[in-house]
C-alpha cells in the first residue's frame, strides 16, 4: 500500500454540548479515490474543514501530505485542490478574473491545461460567475482546483444538485488528474451511486463516528448476501443471531440474511447451527451499493437528508 | 468514445468485464493489430470507473500479449492476437450460458434451442 497522504488520529470536533466527530482515525493511500460516505449531518465536512485546517480538531490530530493540519501553509496548500457544496465564489468576478486572480498562489498552473478545462466544460470566460448556473460556477471551482495538478483533490459533495450532464463532465474532469504521476481524491458523499465504480477506498462515517475504513475489494471480498429456505419448523428468526449478521429478514419460510464477515466454512456452520434442516443458502457477492445499503439500513440512517 | 463495445453490468467486476469486451473486440476483429488504445485516463473518463481499474486491465492485457506498448506512442494492439478455435469457442461461453438459461425458462429443449440457432444463422449467412 502507497503511504497515507492524509492520515488522522483520534480526532474530535466539539460544537458547545454537541460532538460533531468523534475518535476518528483513518489513512486515505495515495494513488487512491476515496469515497467519505454518510448521511448530511454525519460530520463530513466537518472532516474535511479539521483536514484543510479550515477549522482546529478539538482533541486529536490530522496529517496531511506529511505535515500536521494546523500548520498547513501556502507550501502544502498549493498542491491541494479543494472544491465544496457551499464554496463561496467571488461572485463579481468573471471566470477569467477568477482563474487570474487564483493562478499566482501556484507555481505548478498549468496554462494550456486550464485552456482545455475551460474548453471541455463549455465555460463562457468573459461571463460573470453570478450570472452562472449552479453547475456552471461548480466548473469552474473544478477549473480552478485542478489547472495546478494538485496532488490531493478534496471534494465536499460536489455534486448535489447538479444535473447529470454537469456531474458527468464533472468526474471526467476530475479523472483528467489520473494522467499524472502523483494523484488522490478524496471525495465525500451522501449518495453512493455517484462513486460506485470510482472509489477503491470507502470510509462510512454517521453521527460522527467513523463505522469503517477499508479497500473496496476487501469490502467485496467479506459482505455475503445469503438467502435460504428455513426448515418447516422454524417459526421466526433466533432471537440471537451473530453480530456479523446484518438486516436478518424471514418472509414466509425464506430468510436473506448479509453476512459481514463471510469465511465459507464459518459462515456454513454458523448457518446450520441456527437453522438446522434449512435448505442449501444461495450466496452471492455483493455491489459496493448494496453493501453501503445494508450498513446503511443497520446504523438505521437512511440515504435522504436527516436534518 | 472507446473503440470496443462494452456495457458495464452490476454484479461482475468491472475488470473482468472490461478485459472479455477487449477481448473479444481484438479476437472478432473490430480492433486490429496496430491500433492505438485508449490510455488509462481515457478508459477510466469513458467508462466512469477507477483509473487504478484502468491500469489493472491494460497490464493484464499486455501480459497476455494482446495490448503492446510501444515508447512514444502509447498501447497498441498487439501483433499478434490471433485466436486459437478454442478461445474464439470460449469467447461465447457468456452469451451461450444466457442463451440456455433463457431457453431452459421457456422450456424448450436442446432440439428447439438448435432449430432456432439455425434458422437465425441462415437468415444471416
Amino acid at each position: 500500500m502507497n503511504p497515507p497522504i492524509i492520515e488522522t488520529r483520534g480526532l474530535n470536533r466539539r460544537f458547545g454540548r454537541t460532538e460533531a466527530v468523534r475518535e476518528l482515525t483513518f489513512a486515505v493511500p495515495e494513488g487512491s479515490i476515496y469515497a467519505f460516505l454518510g448521511p448530511n449531518g454525519a460530520g463530513k465536512t466537518t472532516t474535511i474543514k479539521m483536514l484543510l485546517n479550515i477549522m482546529q480538531p478539538t482533541t486529536g490530530t490530522a496529517r496531511i501530505l506529511g505535515v500536521d493540519s494546523t500548520v498547513l501553509g501556502p507550501r502544502e496548500l498549493a498542491q491541494i485542490g479543494y472544491v465544496s457544496e457551499n464554496q463561496e465564489l467571488p461572485e463579481w468576478m468573471t471566470v477569467q478574473q477568477l482563474i487570474d486572480y487564483c493562478k499566482p498562489m501556484y507555481p505548478t498552473w498549468d496554462d494550456a491545461f486550464c485552456e482545455k478545462l475551460l474548453k471541455n466544460f463549455n465555460l463562457p470566460p468573459h461571463r460573470k460567475l453570478k450570472n452562472l448556473s449552479r453547475g456552471m460556477k461548480v466548473k469552474a471551482a473544478l477549473v480552478t482546483s485542478l489547472a495546478y495538478r494538485p496532488r490531493l483533490l478534496v471534494l465536499d459533495e460536489p455534486f448535489s444538485g447538479l444535473d447529470p450532464l454537469v456531474r458527468d463532465e464533472f468526474i471526467r474532469g476530475m479523472l483528467e488528474l489520473s494522467e499524472q504521476s502523483a494523484w488522490t481524491i478524496f471525495i465525500s458523499s451522501h449518495d453512493i451511486d455517484e462513486v460506485e465504480r470510482l472509489a477503491d477506498w470507502v470510509g462510512v462515517i454517521n453521527d460522527g463516528q467513523l463505522h469503517l475504513s477499508e479497500p473496496t475489494e476487501s469490502l467485496q471480498t467479506r459482505f455475503r448476501q445469503v438467502e435460504f429456505t428455513a426448515s418447516p419448523e422454524t417459526t421466526r428468526l433466533p432471537a440471537t443471531l451473530p453480530a456479523n449478521w446484518l438486516v436478518p429478514e424471514m418472509a414466509g419460510q425464506n430468510v436473506r440474511l448479509v453476512e459481514s464477515q463471510f469465511r465459507e466454512g464459518e459462515t456454513l456452520a454458523d448457518l446450520q447451527r441456527l437453522f438446522p434442516g434449512g435448505s442449501d443458502p444461495v450466496i452471492s457477492p455483493m455491489t459496493l451499493r448494496e453493501i453501503f445499503l445494508a450498513l446503511a439500513r443497520t446504523f438505521r440512517f437512511t440515504t435522504e437528508s436527516k436534518a | 468514445m472507446l473503440p470496443f463495445r462494452i456495457e458495464l453490468k452490476t454484479g461482475s467486476p468491472v475488470s473482468e468485464q472490461l478485459v472479455y469486451a477487449v477481448t473479444k473486440a481484438v479476437i472478432s476483429g473490430l480492433m486490429r493489430t496496430g491500433d492505438k488504445f485508449p490510455s488509462v485516463r481515457t478508459l477510466s473518463q469513458e467508462l466512469r470507473i477507477n483509473p487504478n481499474t484502468a491500469h489493472k486491465v491494460i497490464t493484464a492485457l499486455i501480459g497476455q500479449g494482446l495490448l503492446e506498448v510501444r515508447p512514444g506512442i502509447g498501447t497498441i494492439v498487439g501483433k499478434n492476437p490471433k485466436a486459437t478455435p478454442q478461445q474464439r469457442s470460449e469467447l461465447l461461453g457468456e452469451d451461450l450460458e444466457h442463451l440456455v438459461v433463457e431457453a431452459k425458462k421457456l422450456r424448450l429443449d436442446v432440439g428447439d434451442v438448435t432449430r432456432a440457432v439455425e434458422q437465425h444463422w441462415n437468415k444471416l449467412s
